[in-house]
């Protein structure tokens, strides 16, 4: 099976270098302090924000910074092969220490000592791309809950078939073990890399090449999240208005 | 002062015989059903009670049937309350109010025959399907047991399985890529949540604002032929007869319209 025809295209009919279809929206829990959902292809996530607020587990405390508490979980039914545990398991775990560190470098902790901040993602369809959905997601929630932040953090993944970099890759295309996968994500005004990652094999000639196409993907996911972000705080600003 | 002197901010209402939200005491809110959202699935329903959102997944898996009942599938429900949906519910294994929801649901399916557990059996003795009927809730604003329970039945009418036949020389199971089947879907049941109040008043479909100042609540499930499946009261104050029957009249009609609602549906 070829990840890219001869024509140029991928699987899915898109070209190397585009992105899937991004559909976002803040605000969509009624309950949580910050919400937003996203759609980046067949991926779904959800992310709820509970805080700032004041720090349940008395051995978090942090007195001079917030201290972020990241959950990730994937719902039974969000993948193939239906997922016994949820969260959890050593993988959660695992990713939600990781988005734990990339959020305390973007929030300006410093703002809320000895107070805790939830950051909660379920992933209700996983086709590809989940790390990257997460981050997207956790980011667009907190701006939904006003906290502040010294910027986005816009993430994307990258791979290269046949010394072609293809971006935004989904779960079909990942499935290929032969080709290497690296997520990314970047402060997008700065292009400063926050996480950088990547687990299977790479000449180091190609390295300069995928990391400039997952930086472009950054950017392209980047401009609809922030056209996102400015529409929904003018609508809250036309109804603040009119009451 | 909502959050300040919830109860003294709620008497102020019902002495006009209206709630915060506008609605009467026996009114439901406004209910949207939602089919085939999650594609990995074999069949998902969103429903939204007012605020309320339930996500319901189906996925099935193989089994070896169990040795007193050998053409028998399972059906096993799982209420999943994360954090997301409250900021109430802690982090870790299922709390209280969610295996209490996992356990109705599965009464229900009892009660009702909801499926035929033999229709799950590929081949006696050896093989049958295990479907997992997984609820996340998205957001928790009171009543998360309405909601489950029509999102349980919306996936389960639009699922659809893969069909399975056994290769005889290897005997192993080949699964068709084309041809899918739907359940047999029995029943209807519909349930209804009052939460009581002193002095004998009982609000139909509570938030979860009312759930907290309430001092006991009644669920009352009404099936197909308006007859009633299960009830539940646990503990809380006493009700006395002509509230019950009053309950149970308002629950036969909530059930007719949500019916209504699942048929145009799916």
């Amino acid at each position: 099976m070829e990840i890219i025809s001869p024509e140029g295209l991928r699987i899915d009919g898109r070209r190397p270098e585009e992105i899937r279809r991004f559909n976002c929206r803040l605000g969509v829990l009624s309950r949580a302090d910050g919400s937003a959902y996203l759609e980046q292809g067949n991926t779904k996530a959800l992310a709820s924000i509970n805080g700032p607020h004041q720090a349940g587990d008395k051995a978090k405390i942090k007195h001079d910074r917030v201290h972020i508490n990241f959950q990730y979980s994937m719902a039974t039914f969000s993948t193939n092969e239906r997922r016994n545990r949820p969260k959890g398991d050593k993988r959660s775990i695992d990713i939600s220490q990781l988005m734990r560190e990339i959020f305390q470098s973007a929030i300006l902790t410093d703002l809320y000592p000895k107070s805790q901040i939830d950051i909660h993602v379920q992933i209700l369809q996983a086709d590809g791309g989940n790390y990257s959905a997460c981050i997207n997601a956790a980011t667009l929630a907190l701006m939904d809950a006003g906290v502040p932040m010294k910027d986005f953090i816009c993430s994307c993944t990258a791979s290269l078939v046949d010394s072609k970099t293809i971006i935004d890759v989904n779960n079909s295309e990942e499935l290929h073990f032969s080709n290497p996968l690296l997520t990314l994500a970047i402060l997008p005004t700065s292009e400063e890399i926050i996480l950088c990652q990547m687990k299977s094999r790479l000449h180091a000639d190609h390295l300069e090449d995928i990391l400039k196409a997952g930086i472009k993907g950054c950017k392209d996911i980047y401009e609809i999240m922030h056209r996102e972000v400015l529409n929904h705080v003018r609508e809250a600003a036309a109804v603040m208005n009119a009451t | 002062f909502r959050t300040l002197r919830p109860k003294e901010f709620y008497d102020r209402f019902i002495a006009e015989n209206i709630r915060p939200d506008r609605r009467t005491f026996k009114q439901f809110r406004k209910t949207t059903v939602n089919v085939g959202s999650i594609t990995t699935a074999n069949g998902s329903a969103l429903v939204k009670i007012g605020n309320t959102t339930m996500l319901c997944g189906i996925k099935t898996e193989f089994a070896v049937p169990k040795l007193d009942s050998p053409d028998h599938g399972y059906i096993v429900p799982n209420v999943d309350l994360p954090p997301l949906c409250s900021y109430r519910f802690r982090p870790g294994p299922p709390g209280e109010q969610a295996q209490v929801c996992s356990q109705y649901l599965a009464d229900i399916i009892k009660s009702c025959n909801l499926i035929n557990l033999k229709d799950l059996c590929i081949v006696k003795e050896k093989l049958a399907w295990v479907i997992y009927i997984d609820l996340l809730c998205l957001d928790c604003d009171g009543n998360v047991l309405d909601a489950s329970v029509i999102a349980m039945l919306a996936a389960l009418r639009s699922a659809k399985f893969p069909k399975v036949e056994i290769d005889e020389e290897v005997d192993k199971p080949i699964v068709s890529k084309d041809e899918s089947f739907s359940l047999n879907v029995n029943d209807c049941p519909i349930s209804s949540t009052f939460v009581l109040f002193d002095k004998n008043l009982i609000l139909a479909d509570p938030t979860s604002e009312e759930e907290n100042l309430s001092s006991g609540y009644l669920t009352i499930t009404v099936n197909n032929d308006d007859g009633l499946s299960n009830v539940l009261k646990p503990g809380g104050r006493g009700v006395n007869d002509a509230e019950l029957n009053e309950c149970i009249t308002l629950a036969i009609k909530r059930a007719r319209d949500m019916r209504d609602l699942l048929s145009k549906l799916c």
